[in-house]
């Protein structure tokens, strides 16, 4: 006796269809599963043998052989319990189905035959729904991310027994509601930008770095208020695309960080991992690779305060990504791409000791020149050169601090920020960039437009300062962001000015 | 005699029957080595049949083949193979069958399933 079923595995941050082939034959007892199973996969016999019985149903007592096609896919994953179940529940007659070839099964089985939610749900429906099936069955406990797919019929059984009855006709199952996804977010976050008196400089480099998706290096004596303001970022950010906030829900639906009661992410991420993370935490990595902090913080934050402590080797990987917009890790088992646009805001102390250039007649540097000039180099011209935005957060003095003027709230300056973020929208929608700092030197050659004092500018900046070819791009995507606040359409002199300031402040 | 030997022994002697009606000849019973036993061996068509017999009065426990395992099957390869080399006859093919029996519900079973490791 032969059964098909089909499951889903997930690869990268894409779902993989598998189809499940069940061969029950005469023979001694047992119960094989071939076609590259990994560990979770093989002791899945064991969880099938105990659900099969404990539904209620006959585990048959001959020889059992499961095939996992394409043989040449590793697969990983608990999640398919479901279709191996039900395809020998199909080839011992104690379930009949007719539309198998529409269906897709997915989820973990219990012991007593109830259905435990998996990771990546959402990439498996999504994958489900593109190869063209019509049903695909998944545990209730990930119902939100069933919620979010449209043109597929999603039901969640409890049990092995309830999906059995349904596939026999006996006790029908509901498919889910679809919503439609809303996108509105709650900023009900605790910080606001009108906690932060002062620092205007720094504002105004965060809220052009919020419209266009620029890279930022603060630079600072310690208590400036360099994590305040970085941690008030996402308060000013604008709002996800539908197709931004589908992306970032996959990856969290793969990496298991969904939230068991919401299904979309709305926010844009935040991450922040600590200086003493690896470079493969950072940009992905194992035998079979999975997402790391630059994928997390896809279409979102990736916050590294004290940049200078942070190992040179997981500085130097963020270049590839910072520039591509994506990074591909390539392993024996499987050479993967993962998404990974996101702002770097990075924080650093001028110093070891957090003083040099301070001038308030009582802080004095204590370091010495070569410390100083050492941990300055901690940090590679290759990686300053992809920070747009490089910016000094001096301290503030107790005046500043004292002020009690009403200082601008997130809400202001994010209506600010959706408004350049429209503007880009609109002219990259032949493209597939969200904002300026995704452009390319072709994009940027078709869509920025410079006036003629502008132009001469430029030239002078670029000689004097010797910039890069890169350096040249960057500065014309900071002045376009800058003119996008401004609602301009052409990008003036003063843009430019702007921009170039922003950029060689610590460069000098 | 224990009643769980005899009952082993009656197992042995049901299957002995049923391979006789279906055309095998016994060459052999209970071939001991230094590696194990072999329950039956038995002939049929020019091919050497090597048969383990399991019996059980109840299914409460899964069925008799179930306990056939592979540390069992190794024992019976290798007294298999000492049995050919020491046997004067060369046959064509050897197998391996398991002769299964069992107590269900007051009936008596007897499934063969041949060519089975």
């Amino acid at each position: 006796m032969y059964a098909k079923t089909y499951g889903e595995t997930t690869c990268g941050i894409d779902g993989e269809e598998i189809i499940v082939e069940v061969d029950i034959a005469n023979g001694l007892p047992g119960f094989d599963i071939v076609g590259l199973p990994d560990t979770a996969v093989k002791e899945s016999r064991e969880r099938v043998k105990a659900a099969i019985k404990n539904s209620g149903f006959r585990f048959p007592s001959v020889h059992i052989t499961v095939n996992l096609a394409p043989a040449d896919l590793k697969k990983d994953g608990s999640g398919l319990d479901l279709p191996i179940a039900a395809g020998i529940l199909l080839g011992t007659g104690q379930v009949l189905c007719s539309n198998i070839e529409d269906i897709i099964f997915a989820g973990e089985l219990a012991l007593d035959g109830s259905i435990r939610a998996i990771k990546g749900i959402l990439p498996m429906i999504i994958k489900a729904k593109e190869v063209g099936k019509k049903e695909i069955f998944i545990p209730q406990g990930n119902t939100p991310e069933g919620e979010l797919v449209d043109g597929i019929i999603v039901y969640t059984p409890a049990s092995l027994e309830e999906l059995a009855k349904h596939l026999n006709g006996q006790a029908k199952l509901t498919s889910l509601p679809k919503h439609a996804l809303n996108l509105a977010i709650n900023y009900s976050s605790q910080v606001d930008f009108a906690d932060v008196q002062g620092q205007l400089v720094a504002k105004r480099a965060l809220e052009i770095a919020a419209a266009g998706g620029h890279n930022v290096l603060m630079v600072g004596s310690p208590g400036a208020g360099k994590t305040m303001l970085a941690r008030r970022l996402p308060t000013i950010l604008p709002p996800m695309t539908e197709e931004e906030a589908l992306e970032v829900t996959k990856i969290y639906s793969i990496s298991g960080l969904l939230s068991r009661t919401r299904g979309l992410v709305l926010e844009r991420p935040f991450r922040s991992p600590h200086h003493t993370i690896s470079h493969n935490a950072l940009i992905g990595g194992g035998s079979v690779p999975k997402p790391g902090e630059v994928t997390l913080s896809h279409n979102g934050v990736l916050f590294l305060d004290e940049l200078p402590e942070f190992s040179r080797s997981a500085l130097e990987v963020l270049r590839q990504p910072l520039e591509d917009g994506f990074v591909t890790i390539s392993r024996v088992q499987a050479s993967l791409s993962f998404p990974a646009t996101f702002i770097l805001v990075s924080a650093e102390n001028p110093c070891p000791c957090g003083f040099y250039g301070e001038d308030d007649g009582v802080h004095e540097c204590t370091c010495r020149p070569n410390e100083i000039e050492r941990y300055q180099k901690k940090i590679s011209g290759p990686l300053l050169d992809r920070i747009d935005i490089q910016i000094q957060v001096p301290r503030l003095n107790y005046k500043e601090i004292k002020n009690t003027l009403p200082v601008e709230s997130s809400a202001t300056i994010r209506t600010r920020v959706k408004a350049a973020r429209e503007i880009q929208l609109k002219r990259l929608k032949d493209t597939n960039f969200h904002c300026n700092a995704d452009m390319g030197h072709k994009e940027i050659k078709e869509y920025c437009t410079l006036d003629t004092q502008a132009e001469v500018l430029l030239e002078k900046y670029f000689v004097g300062l010797g910039l890069s070819a890169r350096s040249h791009d960057r500065i014309i995507k900071v002045a376009q962001t800058i003119a996008d606040l401004d609602a301009s359409s052409i990008i003036t002199g003063m843009h430019i000015s702007e921009a170039v300031q922003l950029r060689t402040n610590n460069q000098g | 005699m224990h009643s769980r030997a005899q009952f082993g022994q009656w197992g042995e002697e049901t299957a002995c029957n049923y391979l006789i009606k279906k055309g095998y000849k016994i060459v052999t019973r209970n071939y001991r080595s230094n590696f194990g036993e072999i329950d039956i061996i038995a002939e049929k068509k020019g091919g050497i049949i090597f048969v383990e017999v399991k019996a059980r009065k109840t299914l409460m426990f899964g069925t008799p083949a179930a306990a056939v395992t592979k540390a069992k099957q190794i024992k019976i390869h290798r007294t298999a193979f000492q049995y050919l080399q020491t046997s004067t006859k060369r046959y064509r093919q050897f197998w391996f069958d398991v002769v299964e029996i069992y107590v269900d519900a007051g009936k008596t079973t007897i499934n063969h399933i041949q060519h089975c490791f």
